[in-house]
Order: structure tokens, then C-alpha cells, then sequence
């Protein structure tokens, strides 16, 4: 099978695209991981809620409006749902070890997982693009779908907001600073408890708006929390685990490889994402880029 | 026995041995002093192989040791006991020694026999000599702190040592224990035939036994002589004894 | 030794709880046998887990990876070779130990959280493959109906053999721990700088010990083959492993028997409340919060409070 120059870069494209879903998610879990020391494993069953939502809010509404509507409210219905989630019971474990931490997200993600077949049932569910996204666009020769393209735009604007964030807000800066170092943080008067809960809404925040915007490109399952889960961290941890740049990085590496796998040998594309993350921690066992801790 | 020279050791720019010279004879006890942060520490991980040299060399029964990882150090010959307590607090007391003893029988690797019934003579009459032998039930964990630096140079025995690396092996203890321990400690280098090298911030204990004293400041020697030596050194008295 | 346990006083009582597991299928119905013999294979897991978590102290994050292992390589073995049966029951265990060694070897020049996650992505590795590879191993699908020695082919039987490999499993794990390998793999989890210090080659034993977990995990593996006849992708999956953990969690990491409680009550609790409602798992994590929330000890080593106050004070003063 010969591949022309168009279809590699448009492959590519496609990767990129993939990828930005990915950070998005990614972004949040390391965010997180960063500031609690600990893998949020319900993040996976949040970013499912996301784009079950998406499903529902899109149906109520004729049109395309559905969809950008959705956008705006599964994220923000996703991080109600953490916010209840941290201030009711999970608050209660921050001085107990990670391993309890751990083990309450892995909770979580049971019960909302069944919550989620509850409301919503087993059977898939899917959900079309916007009308101004539909279709696909000609690059080089090769088509290349219009919603991919938005998804490449909409990463890098989650990147600045979320650089911003961290950098320019106060609270962004307190969260970085409990990140490396919480007693200090403690120690001049902040209430790190707070700090927690909002890192933790925040990171659930954007599992959901990845949620919302993977919607369009895949079939709504129960499994999806699952399988991403795995990715995710897998990708936090080749990153550097905190390191929201490395969250880019190790999506970039995840999505290419993957989009790559596609073309080469399609029945494993799968394992090729894989086979590049042990590379990476072959070689760099902490992660490319530097952890926060 | 053991020469050290020209050691050196840094950590990111800190030096924290920067030339130090060492040398212990045979069947000798000799004792390292200096004030807090002059290296004494670093140079017994240097030593044990605990941490790996910048430059210099340790040279032990007339070999080069400072490529080795510690548990080879250990095989030829070297033991040491912790400054601050190191022992294995989940294992009893005897569980404690016996670790030490079964690696120098090179039994550790043994799968299917009851390690209760291995080592048993070797470990107890460590125990006996220690003074441990009624709590070698007891777990290390639940030790008085005394009792517990007691057993941190009982394990270090386990391993048959030739030469004994003690680290402040008295910090903590009170009066009567330091005594005890030291007389214990002398005992045994005459009994077993050990050589002895240790640090203390205790200087009676130190001219009370110590034939060779080794003195260290920011990471360097200043000299190592006898008692009266040290004693008389100008350089020693300036920064350690305070011009006494 | 074997004196000591005798003469224990929990001899009486494990004697006739083995007692009455032997002659269960004569008068139980056959799904109650069907659930022993479930308990049984996925005690066996995690009580292998335990040797390398609880009595080493490594970070296997993905030990389901090599139950996977086993029993797809026994699978494999009885559907798509020649050779004897009995050969494949031989195989499946010691190709999940090789696995162990390879990746073991690769995660212990590693510390503490970078030793699992390293494993995670090494497991996960294999689990896509195995979940693709549709000709080989039948992918998502996994193999079914996978042929059994006429000797253990009914529940019955197959319920016998299960039990007494698992019996003679644990009486090896215990003469194991028991050891002087055993009690070396122990001071290397509890200090493994004085381990060093003392002669012993900290990394050497814990792939030791390593080598020793998979290869139960493998036997397990093979066990669970030979009650189900089918294999899936999924029993190599992550979520099998957070699920070990929690069973170890649950039953107390430093007891020998707590793995084995806790899988008893995962397994019974998984089929229990799955007969009334298909939502299992939302009940499965409430109890699991229950247990974060009002047993942190695990509940083996909450009746060992309960029983033997003295130790909890005797662990909480050695770390002051």
C-alpha cells in the first residue's frame, strides 16, 4: 500500500486531532495528580458523563445549536458532579495516605459508572457534528473532516486559557505552589483544603469538556471510561506527572503513533501508542519532561 | 587494614568530604571526630558503599573498594552500624540478627527450610554477647531506644565482620548506657578480634578507647595521630577544641 | 514447623473448614460449587499479589497481567498445539514466571512508584496486544470452549482439583514466607538500605520474589481455565489488577490469610448482589467507600485489633 504525501500529512492532521482531545483530558488528570498527589481514576467515568451529556443536551435542542450548547453545560454539569462528589465525602481523606485517596476515585468511578448505565442505559449512543462542522475540507488532494480541524483550533486556546490559568490567576498560582510544596502553602495562612477542591473540580472540568468535544468523533459507550482511563495515564506519566506541557507532549506521541498505527497495520493500531509509551519510560523512566514533585 | 586517601566527595557544589585521609591498621580501634557537618558520616557511606566517590581511594586488605556496591563491601569484610536506628522494626529482635547472619552463611536464598531453625546458634550467641538474649522475641519496633542502638551493632555483628564501622553508636544513650555499651564494644573487638573504627561526639569515650584518633573539618583531615598528638595539634585545638 | 501448626490453636478450626470444603459438592448445588471454586482461584491471585506487595513491598501495579498470561498460555497450549494436556498445566505457570523475570528484571532497576508505573505500560502493552491479535489469541473475543483432561472435566472434579492445588499452593507460600528467602524478601521491604549493608543483593531478591508471585499468579491462571474453558482479554486488563489490590486491601496486607478473605468477600459480593440487581457495581463502590471510610486496617487486620491490641501500639511506638 502506497501512501502519497497528502494522505501522511492529513494522517497526521488526524493525530493532532486526536491528540488535542487527549490533552484536554490529560491536562486535567495531571492537574490533579499534581496538586493531590494522586491519580484521579474516576477522571476516565467523568469524561464519559461528559459526553453522555453531550448526547442528551444535544437531542433537547433542534439544530446545531445542541451541540455548542452542550459544549458550554456537560463540562460544567460534569464538574457539579465532582463538586459534590469532593465537598461530601472525598474532603474527608485528604490526610490519609494516597493509597485511600486512590482507592476512593476507583469508588467513584464504580458508582458513577452505574449511575451513568442507570440514567442513561447500556446501548450506544451517538451524537453528529454541528452542521458548520460537518463535512470535510481538501487538503493537498486528500479530505480531511472539518470537525478534526476545529479540534486542532480548540486545543491550543485550552492550552493558553489553561497556561493563563496557572500562571496569571491567583488561584492558579496557589495551586501550582500546593503542587510542589502543600505544607508551605499551609503554612502562610492558604486553606489548602480549598485548594484541593478546586484543582480537583477544575481537573473533572476538563475531562468533561474532552468528553464533550470526543461526542461527535466516537460511539458513546459504557466502556469509554475504561479504556481512556488507561491512556490517560499512561500519558501523564511519559509527560512528567504534573507537567501540563508533558500532557501535551505525551499526547502528541500518544495520537501520532496511533494515527500512524492506522495506516500501517490498522489491525494493531493500538499497540503502537503503546510501544512508544515503554519506549519512553525504557529510556526516561520519569517521564520526558519534569515532574512536579 | 583499610586506607583512605585523597576521598572526595560533592554534592551538586557542596563539598562534603574534600580530602580525606584515613588509615586503620589491623586489630586497632580508631575513632573519627570533628564538629557536626565535617564529613564523618558521608566518609562512613563512602566507605560501605553507600554512596560512590568523586575521587581518591579506599583500599581494603590491600584491594580497591570503591567501585563496589555495599553489599559487596559487606561480603568482604566491612559492617557497620547507623547513627540514627536502622534496624528491621517489623522482626523480632532475633529475626533482626539472623538477617545479618544467614547473608554471611549465604543461606538467604534457601526457599523451603523453616528459617527458625537455621543460624539459631550462630544468631543467639550474638544475642548472648549483647546482652540481648531475653528479648530476642521482642519486636525491634517495640524496643526502648537504648536497647534498639544496642541492636543496631548486634546486626552488624551478624555479618562476622573484620572490621566494625560504628557511628555514634552511643548518641542518645544515657550515662550508664554509654559506658555499658563502650566496655561491650571493646570487649568484643578483644574477643572477636575486630578492628574497630567509629565516631563520637562523646570525647571521654573517644580518649577512653580510641588508640588512633582521625580529626575532620569541612570535609578534610586534619590529622590523625595518637591521643597526645591530637591533643597538642594546633590546627585541632583552633577548631575543635576551642583553644583549650 | 509443622509440629508448631499442629499443636496451634487454628488448626482445629482450618482442619474442619477444609473438612467440610471436601465434601461440599456432595450436598451443595452446583452453583454454590461453581462459586467456591471461584473463590478459590482468585484467592490464589491475590494471595500471590500479597507475596510481592504486602511481605516485599514492590509497587505491582499490574499482577493480573500475568494471571492473564498463565491462562492464555494454557488456553493456547490445550486449543491450538499437540502436545499433551497435562504439559499445558506445566507451561501456563512457568511462562507467566518468564514474563515475571523479563518485566520484573526491567521495573526493579526502578524505585517504589516508578517500578508500577513501568509495569502498567509494559502490561498494558501485552493486553493490546492479546486484545488484537484475533488470530492467535481470538482478540476481543478471547477462546472459548477450551477442551479439559476427561479427569477434571466436570465441576465436580475440576472443583477437586482446584482445591487441592490451591491447598498445596499455600502450603508452598507459607514454607516460602517461612524462609530464609522469605524473611530476606521481608527485611528488604521493611529496609532495604540495611539489607544492602548486610550482604544482601536487595534487587536480586525482589525479582526473586517476583519470579516466585507470578508464577502462583500463572497457576491461578491455569485454574481459572480449568473451571471457565474460556479465556478473555479482559483478565488482563488493569481493572483486574486495582481489583486484586483492593482484595488484598480488604483482607490485610501483612496477614498471610487476609488476601484470601478478601477475595472471598469481592467474589461473593460480586455474585450475591449481582443475582438481585444488575447495578453490582454501584454497590461494590459504596462498600468500597464503607471500607475507606470505617476500616482502614482491612477487615482481617480490624479483627486482629479487635483480638490483639498490644501489636497496634507496638507498631505505632517503633515509629516514634
Amino acid at each position: 500500500m502506497t501512501f502519497g504525501p497528502a494522505e501522511l500529512i492529513c494522517q497526521l492532521l488526524v493525530g493532532i486531532s486526536r491528540s488535542m482531545i487527549l490533552f484536554i483530558v490529560c491536562a486535567g488528570l495531571s492537574f490533579v495528580l499534581g496538586v493531590l498527589r494522586i491519580p484521579n481514576i474516576a477522571h476516565g467515568t467523568l469524561y464519559m458523563i461528559g459526553a453522555f451529556a453531550t448526547f442528551s443536551i444535544t437531542k433537547m435542542f433542534a439544530g446545531s445549536s445542541g451541540f455548542w450548547i452542550a459544549l458550554i453545560v456537560a463540562p460544567l454539569l460534569v464538574a457539579v458532579v465532582s463538586l459534590i462528589a469532593e465537598r461530601v465525602l472525598f474532603c474527608h481523606l485528604y490526610e490519609r495516605e494516597h493509597l485511600m485517596l486512590l482507592l476512593f476515585t476507583f469508588a467513584l468511578s464504580l458508582i458513577l459508572g452505574d449511575l451513568v448505565k442507570i440514567v442513561w442505559g447500556a446501548e450506544y449512543k451517538s451524537v453528529s457534528a454541528p452542521l458548520l462542522l460537518k463535512g470535510s475540507i481538501s487538503i493537498l488532494g486528500a479530505s480531511f473532516p472539518r470537525y478534526n480541524l476545529f479540534l486542532i483550533l480548540v486545543g491550543p486556546l485550552v492550552a493558553i486559557a489553561i497556561w493563563l490559568f496557572t500562571n496569571k490567576t491567583k488561584i492558579g498560582k496557589i495551586s501550582r505552589a500546593a503542587a510542589v510544596d502543600r505544607e508551605m502553602v499551609g503554612v502562610l495562612g492558604i486553606n489548602v483544603s480549598w485548594v484541593f477542591a478546586i484543582a480537583f473540580v477544575i481537573g473533572c472540568y476538563l475531562a468533561g469538556v474532552g468528553g464533550a468535544l470526543v461526542a461527535p468523533t466516537v460511539s458513546i459507550t459504557l466502556g469509554m471510561d475504561h479504556t481512556l482511563i488507561i491512556e490517560a495515564f499512561l500519558i501523564v506519566i511519559i509527560g512528567g506527572l504534573g507537567n501540563m506541557w508533558g500532557a501535551l507532549v505525551g499526547s502528541l506521541i500518544f495520537g501520532i503513533t496511533h494515527s500512524f498505527g492506522v495506516l500501517f497495520w490498522p489491525q494493531f493500531a493500538i499497540v503502537f501508542p503503546y510501544i512508544a509509551v515503554v519506549i519512553v519510560l525504557l529510556l526516561r523512566p520519569k517521564g520526558l519532561l519534569k515532574s512536579v514533585w | 587494614m583499610l586506607q583512605v586517601e585523597s576521598l572526595m566527595k560533592s554534592f551538586d557544589d557542596f563539598m562534603a568530604v574534600d580530602g580525606a585521609n584515613l588509615t586503620v591498621g589491623k586489630g586497632e580501634i580508631v575513632a573519627v571526630i570533628g564538629p557536626n557537618g565535617a564529613g564523618k558520616t558521608t566518609l562512613f557511606n563512602l566507605i560501605t558503599g553507600a554512596l560512590k566517590r568523586d575521587r581518591g581511594r579506599i583500599i581494603f586488605k590491600g584491594e580497591d573498594i570503591g567501585e563496589l556496591p555495599p553489599y559487596e563491601i559487606c561480603k568482604k569484610g566491612i559492617s557497620r552500624s547507623y547513627q540514627i536506628v536502622n534496624i528491621f522494626p517489623r522482626l523480632t529482635v532475633f529475626g533482626n540478627v539472623q538477617v545479618a547472619v544467614l547473608s554471611h552463611q549465604r543461606r538467604s536464598s534457601n526457599l523451603f527450610q523453616p528459617a527458625q531453625n537455621i543460624a539459631v546458634e550462630e544468631t543467639r550467641s550474638i544475642l548472648e554477647s549483647m546482652g540481648l538474649s531475653n528479648k530476642g522475641k521482642s519486636i525491634a519496633g517495640s524496643l526502648s531506644h537504648g536497647d534498639q542502638k544496642i541492636l543496631e551493632i548486634a546486626i552488624a555483628l551478624g555479618n562476622e565482620p573484620e572490621l566494625l564501622i560504628l557511628d555514634e553508636p552511643t548518641a542518645g544513650m544515657s550515662p550508664e548506657e554509654t559506658q555499658d555499651t563502650m566496655e561491650l564494644v571493646k570487649r568484643l573487638a578483644n574477643q572477636r578480634g575486630l578492628t574497630i573504627l567509629f565516631c563520637e561526639h562523646d570525647m571521654n569515650i573517644v580518649f577512653s578507647i580510641a588508640q588512633s584518633i582521625m580529626v575532620m573539618r569541612h570535609g578534610q583531615t586534619i590529622i590523625q595521630g595518637s591521643l597526645d598528638e591530637v591533643r597538642n595539634n594546633k590546627e585541632v585545638q583552633e577548631a575543635y577544641l576551642g583553644g583549650e | 514447623m509443622f509440629k508448631n501448626i499442629i499443636h496451634s490453636k487454628w488448626f482445629g478450626v482450618v482442619a474442619g473448614i477444609f473438612i467440610l470444603l471436601f465434601i461440599c459438592p456432595l450436598f451443595a448445588p452446583r452453583f454454590f460449587v461453581y462459586i467456591l471454586a471461584l473463590i478459590y482461584v482468585t484467592s490464589l491471585l491475590a494471595m500471590s499479589l500479597n507475596m510481592v506487595v504486602g511481605h516485599g513491598g514492590l509497587f505491582q501495579f499490574h499482577h493480573g497481567v500475568f494471571y492473564g498470561v498463565g491462562a492464555y498460555a494454557v488456553a493456547l497450549m490445550l486449543t491450538k498445539s499437540s502436545m499433551p494436556m497435562w504439559f499445558g498445566f506445566i507451561v501456563g505457570p512457568v511462562v507467566a514466571a518468564i514474563i515475571g523475570l523479563i518485566i520484573g528484571w526491567f521495573c526493579v532497576r526502578l524505585t517504589r512508584l516508578y517500578f508500577g508505573m513501568l509495569q502498567i505500560s509494559l502490561g498494558s502493552l501485552i493486553w493490546a496486544i492479546v486484545f488484537r491479535w484475533y488470530n492467535f489469541t481470538g482478540g476481543d473475543d478471547g477462546i472459548h470452549g477450551i477442551p479439559m483432561p476427561s479427569l477434571i472435566a466436570s465441576l465436580n472434579s475440576s472443583y477437586y482439583f482446584i482445591l487441592i492445588i490451591l491447598v498445596i499452593c499455600l502450603i508452598l507460600m507459607y514454607m516460602i514466607l517461612k524462609s530464609p528467602f522469605g524473611n530476606t524478601l521481608q527485611a528488604t521491604r521493611d529496609n532495604s538500605q540495611r539489607c544492602e549493608a548486610v550482604g544482601i543483593n536487595v534487587k536480586r531478591y525482589q525479582l526473586g520474589g517476583i519470579v516466585v508471585a507470578t508464577f502462583f499468579a500463572g497457576v491461578a491462571g491455569v485454574l481459572f481455565v480449568v473451571l471457565e474453558r474460556s479465556v478473555f482479554p479482559d483478565l488482563l486488563f488493569w481493572v483486574l489488577s486495582l481489583e486484586i489490590f483492593i482484595m488484598c486491601l480488604l483482607g490485610g496486607w501483612f496477614t498471610f490469610a487476609g488476601p484470601i478473605l478478601g477475595a472471598a468477600i469481592t467474589v461473593a459480593l460480586r455474585t450475591f448482589v449481582g443475582r438481585y440487581t444488575e447495578y453490582w457495581t454501584l454497590i461494590l463502590g459504596i462498600m468500597l467507600i464503607l471500607v475507606i471510610f470505617f476500616l482502614p486496617e482491612g477487615v482481617m487486620g480490624f479483627f486482629q485489633g479487635l483480638f490483639k491490641p498490644g501489636k497496634k501500639e507496638v507498631t505505632e511506638r517503633g515509629k516514634s
